[in-house]
C-alpha cells in the first residue's frame, strides 16, 4: 500500500472510530437490508462476492459505532432465480420490517417491481437491471445509483471514437451479445449512435448461455470490424477468447461489458488475456483503502465473512460500492429526518447524495429526484497480464442520446 | 377405518360412476372446500399471498398438463409457452379495452388455437419425437417474445397488467386475488373430476394405452389427441393470464421460459400422472418446498448460532430438496398421488386385512 492510501485508510478508520466514541449503542434498533439473491443458480458467479462484501461492511460499520448509532443488519436469502421465490422472499422480509431490498436478478426484479412500487419500498439496483429505472419520476422507488448498461455502451463507443482519432464515419463496430433482454439492451443506444456518428454497426447474436459462439465469430472474421463490444456474461468471455484466437481477431479490440472478473481472466489465462478491454463501473483491484481495511481487519485474522479469494474479485468491489451507497443514504436519511428510518426518509436520503464516490470505488455521483442514476460514469480498463490498467478517466458521454432512450423506454412502462 | 365401505351399495351404473365412491372422500373434499373458502381468515397473509395463491394457480395449470400428459399420454415440453400465449393475449386484450372476463376467455382461446396448431404438426410423430417437437414450440415462443417489442412491451420485455376487475369489481386486495385463484382452481378441478366419468375421458385413456387399439374400437385417436391439446391449452392460457393478473402483475418472457415448462412437467410427474389430488401434492412439492426448506434451514442455522457461509446456506436446501424428490420417487414411482392412494387403500379395510396376514 502506498503511503498516501495508508493515510487515507487511517483517516477513514478514524472517522468511523470517532463515530464509535459518540455512540457505541449496539442495542439500538438495526437498519435492515434484505438481499434476496440468486446464490445457487444463474447468477451465482457474482452474488456470493456481493453478499460477502455487504456482510463485511456491516460487520465493520457495527464495530465502529453503526450508522448514527444504529447497527446494520444484512439478511441474505437465496431465491434460485425463480420469480415466484423472489416474491416470497420479498413478502416475507417485508413482514419482518425490511424495506430496503436488493434482488440481483432480472426475472426476479421484474416480478417484484410492481409490488415494490405499490408498497413504496426501496429497490437497490446499482449496475444491473433495466436502464430506464434511473428515471426517478417514473421509477420512484428504484435506485440504480451508478451507470446503466446504456451509459456504459455509449462510453464504449466514445472510447472507440477516441482511439480512432475522433472520427467514426469510416469505422465498423461489431456488437456480440447474448440473445435475450440483458444482451439486447444496448442495441437501441448503439443504433442511435451509429446514425449520429456514421459508423457501421454489425450485430452478432449468440444463443444462451454463450457456450457456442463459433457462428458469430466466423462472421466477425468476414466482416472485420474495428472493435467488438461484447455483452456476454462471465464464462462466455472464455469462449470468446478461444474464438478470437481461432479467427485471428486481436484481443485488444474486444471491449467486454463489466461482467468479466478475475476468475474469467484466470480461465482465459492471464498472459493470453493480455490486452483485453473492459468497460467498468467500479474501480477494480485491491489498491483501494476500504478494501485494504477489510483485508487487514478481518481477512488477515481469518475473520472475514467468506473466503479471501472472493475479496480479490471485482464483484466484491461492486457489492461494496452498492452497500456503501445504501449505508450513506441511510446515514443522510437519519441525519435529515431522524429515527425511525422509513422508506420515505430513505428515498430522501438517496436523493440527497451529492458527489458521493463510495470511498473511491466509483466516480462521484449526485442523485436527484429526477435522476436516480446520479450521472454514473464508467471507464475503460485494459488487462496488462497482471493488473487492470485504466485507459480513460471516469466519464459519461452522449448523455443526451442516453436520456432520450431512457425517457422513451420509461414512458412505455408507465402506459 | 376412515373410509368406511359399509352401507355403500351400488345398484346401477349411475351410482357406481359417482365422483365420490366412499362418503369419506366426499367429506374430505367438503372439508378442503371449507378450508379453502375460509383461508383468508385463518391463514396469515404471507402464506396466503406467496404460498397458497401461486400453489392454486399452478395446480390449475398442472391439471391442464395432466390432461394431455396423464390422460391422453402425450408428452408435452412446451406447456409454459402455451401459458405465455394466454397471458400475453389476455393482457393485450385488456389494454385494448376488453373487460377482463372476456379477455381471460380470449387468452384461453388464443392459447387453444396456437396449442392445437402445434399439435397438428406434432401429432404426426409420437413419444420422444413429439416431446422434442413441443420443445421446439417452446423455443420458438421464447424467441418471438424476446424479439418482438410489440408483444412483450418494449425494450425491457416487461408488460404491465392492468388492474384485475371481474363483474364490475376492481380486485386489489390479497383476499380478492386469492378467491380468484381459488375459484379458477376449483373450476378446473371439478372439470377434471368429471372428465374421468365421461366418454371423452375414457376415449383419452384408450388413446393413451394404445392408439391402434383405440382406433379399432372406433375411437378417432387423432381427433381426441387434438381435443386433449386444445383443452389443456385453454386451461394453460387462462392459468397463465391469471398468474400475471393476480401474482406477477407484470408479464416477462422469463416467467414462461423452458425451465418453467420442465418445472410443470416435474409437478405432474412427481404428483402422479392422471391423478388429481397428486397434482395438488406435486405442485406443493416442486413450487413451495424449496422456499420452505430454505427458510427452515436459515432459521435453524440462526437458532443454533452456526456461522455458515451464504453459499453453503443456499446449496443445503437444494440438496435436501433434490434428495426429497429422489426418495419420494423411490418409495412410490407413481408419484405422490399414488402414495396417498396407498394410505387410503390401507385404511379402507383396516383392521380386517390384518387378520388375514
Amino acid at each position: 500500500m502506498k503511503t498516501g492510501q495508508y493515510i487515507k485508510a487511517v483517516a477513514l478508520a478514524a472517522t468511523f472510530a470517532s463515530g464509535a466514541a459518540v455512540a457505541s449503542a449496539q442495542d439500538k434498533e438495526p437498519i435492515r437490508f434484505g438481499l434476496c439473491f440468486d446464490i445457487s443458480k444463474s447468477y451465482s458467479f457474482v452474488t456470493p462476492q456481493m453478499a460477502q462484501a455487504s456482510q463485511d461492511l456491516a460487520m465493520y460499520v457495527n464495530e465502529n459505532g453503526g450508522i448514527e448509532g444504529h447497527p446494520v443488519e444484512i439478511i441474505v436469502r437465496d431465491h434460485g432465480n425463480e420469480p415466484q421465490r423472489g416474491v416470497e422472499c420479498y413478502e416475507q422480509l417485508k413482514r419482518e420490517g425490511v424495506f430496503i431490498f436488493n434482488f440481483m436478478s432480472t426475472p426476479v426484479s421484474n416480478a417484484v417491481l410492481p409490488r415494490a412500487m405499490k408498497d413504496g419500498n426501496i429497490l437497490m439496483q446499482s449496475f444491473v437491471g433495466r436502464g430506464d429505472a434511473v428515471d426517478g419520476e417514473v421509477f420512484e422507488w428504484v435506485f440504480p445509483v451508478g451507470p446503466t448498461y446504456w451509459q456504459q455502451a455509449a462510453n464504449d463507443v466514445a472510447f472507440i471514437k477516441d482511439q480512432m482519432g475522433g472520427d467514426l464515419s469510416e469505422a465498423k463496430i461489431g456488437f456480440i451479445y447474448l440473445d435475450y433482454p440483458f444482451g439486447q439492451e444496448p442495441i437501441e443506444i448503439l443504433k442511435s449512435l451509429s446514425e449520429k456518428e456514421g459508423f457501421e454497426l454489425e450485430l452478432y447474436p449468440v444463443a444462451l448461455p454463450g457456450s457456442d459462439q463459433s457462428g458469430a465469430w466466423s462472421k466477425i472474421r468476414r466482416d472485420k470490424p474495428d472493435y467488438v463490444i461484447s455483452w456476454i456474461l462471465s464464462g462466455g468471455h472464455v469462449v470468446a477468447s478461444k474464438e478470437m484466437k481461432r479467427n485471428r481477431f486481436p484481443i485488444d479490440r474486444y471491449i467486454s461489458v463489466n461482467w468479466m472478473n478475475e476468475v474469467d481472466i484466470n480461465n482465459i489465462g492471464p498472459m493470453e488475456a493480455k490486452g483485453i478491454l473492459r468497460g467498468t463501473n467500479v474501480a477494480g483491484g485491491q489498491d483501494i483503502p476500504i478494501i485494504q481495511t477489510m483485508l487487514d481487519t478481518y481477512y488477515a485474522n481469518g475473520k472475514g465473512s467468506g473466503p479471501e479469494s472472493s475479496v480479490r474479485d471485482v464483484y466484491y468491489n461492486m457489492g461494496l460500492a452498492m452497500q456503501l451507497t445504501g449505508n450513506e443514504a441511510a446515514r443522510l436519511a437519519i441525519q435529515k429526518n431522524g429515527w425511525p428510518l422509513t422508506p420515505e426518509s430513505m428515498k430522501a436520503g438517496y436523493e440527497s447524495l451529492v458527489e458521493y464516490d463510495a470511498e473511491g470505488l466509483m466516480a462521484p455521483v449526485t442523485v436527484t429526484p429526477e435522476d436516480h442514476g446520479g450521472g454514473g460514469t464508467t471507464r475503460i480498463e485494459q488487462w496488462d497480464g497482471e493488473n487492470w490498467v485504466p485507459l480513460t478517466d471516469w466519464s459519461a458521454e452522449y448523455t443526451d442520446v442516453v436520456w432520450d432512450v431512457i425517457k422513451e423506454s420509461s414512458s412505455k412502462y408507465q402506459q | 377405518m376412515f373410509y368406511r365401505l359399509s352401507g355403500v351399495y351400488h345398484t346401477d351404473y349411475v351410482s357406481d360412476s359417482r365422483i365420490y365412491g366412499v362418503p369419506a372422500d366426499r367429506n374430505m373434499a367438503a372439508f378442503c372446500l371449507i378450508i379453502g373458502l375460509a383461508a383468508p381468515f385463518i391463514i396469515p397473509s404471507l402464506y396466503l399471498n406467496s404460498y397458497m395463491l401461486p400453489w392454486l394457480i399452478w395446480t390449475a395449470a398442472a391439471l391442464g398438463l395432466n390432461l394431455v400428459t396423464g390422460w391422453a399420454g402425450q408428452l408435452h415440453l412446451g406447456y409454459a409457452a402455451v401459458m405465455a400465449v394466454g397471458a400475453y393475449s389476455a393482457i393485450h386484450a385488456v389494454r385494448f379495452g376488453v373487460p377482463w372476463e372476456i379477455a381471460l376467455i380470449i387468452g384461453g382461446l388464443a392459447a387453444a388455437v396456437i396449442g392445437s396448431l402445434f399439435a397438428f404438426a406434432a401429432l404426426r410423430v409420437k413419444g420422444l419425437y413429439l416431446a422434442l417437437t413441443t420443445l421446439a414450440m417452446q423455443f420458438i415462443m421464447d424467441w418471438v417474445l424476446t424479439h418482438s417489442a410489440a408483444i412483450s412491451g418494449g425494450s425491457h420485455a416487461s408488460l404491465q397488467a392492468p388492474t384485475l376487475a371481474l363483474l364490475g369489481q376492481q380486485i386489489t386486495s390479497d383476499t380478492g386475488y386469492y378467491y380468484v385463484a381459488f375459484g379458477w382452481c376449483l373450476l378446473v378441478t371439478i372439470f377434471m373430476l368429471n372428465l374421468k366419468r365421461t366418454g371423452l375421458g375414457r376415449a383419452l385413456v384408450a388413446v393413451r394405452e394404445k392408439d391402434y387399439a383405440a382406433a379399432i374400437l372406433g375411437v378417432n385417436s387423432f381427433y381426441y389427441k387434438i381435443l386433449a391439446f386444445a383443452t389443456s391449452s385453454f386451461i394453460a392460457g387462462v392459468s397463465g393470464a391469471l398468474l400475471v393478473a393476480t401474482f406477477f402483475f407484470l408479464a416477462a418472457p422469463e416467467q414462461f421460459s423452458v425451465n418453467v415448462s420442465i418445472q410443470v412437467l416435474a409437478m405432474v410427474i412427481v404428483g402422479g400422472l392422471s391423478s388429481i389430488i397428486g397434482s395438488y401434492f406435486g405442485v406443493a412439492l416442486i413450487l413451495l418446498v424449496p422456499g420452505l426448506v430454505n427458510s427452515a434451514v436459515a432459521s435453524i442455522s440462526q437458532g443454533l448460532g452456526v456461522q455458515i457461509g451464504v453459499e453453503t446456506l443456499a446449496h443445503i436446501p437444494n440438496a435436501i430438496y433434490g434428495a426429497l424428490i429422489v426418495i419420494i420417487l423411490l418409495i412410490e414411482p407413481l408419484g405422490l398421488g399414488k402414495l396417498y392412494g396407498n394410505v387410503r387403500d390401507y385404511l379402507m379395510v383396516w383392521p380386517f386385512d390384518q387378520i388375514r396376514k
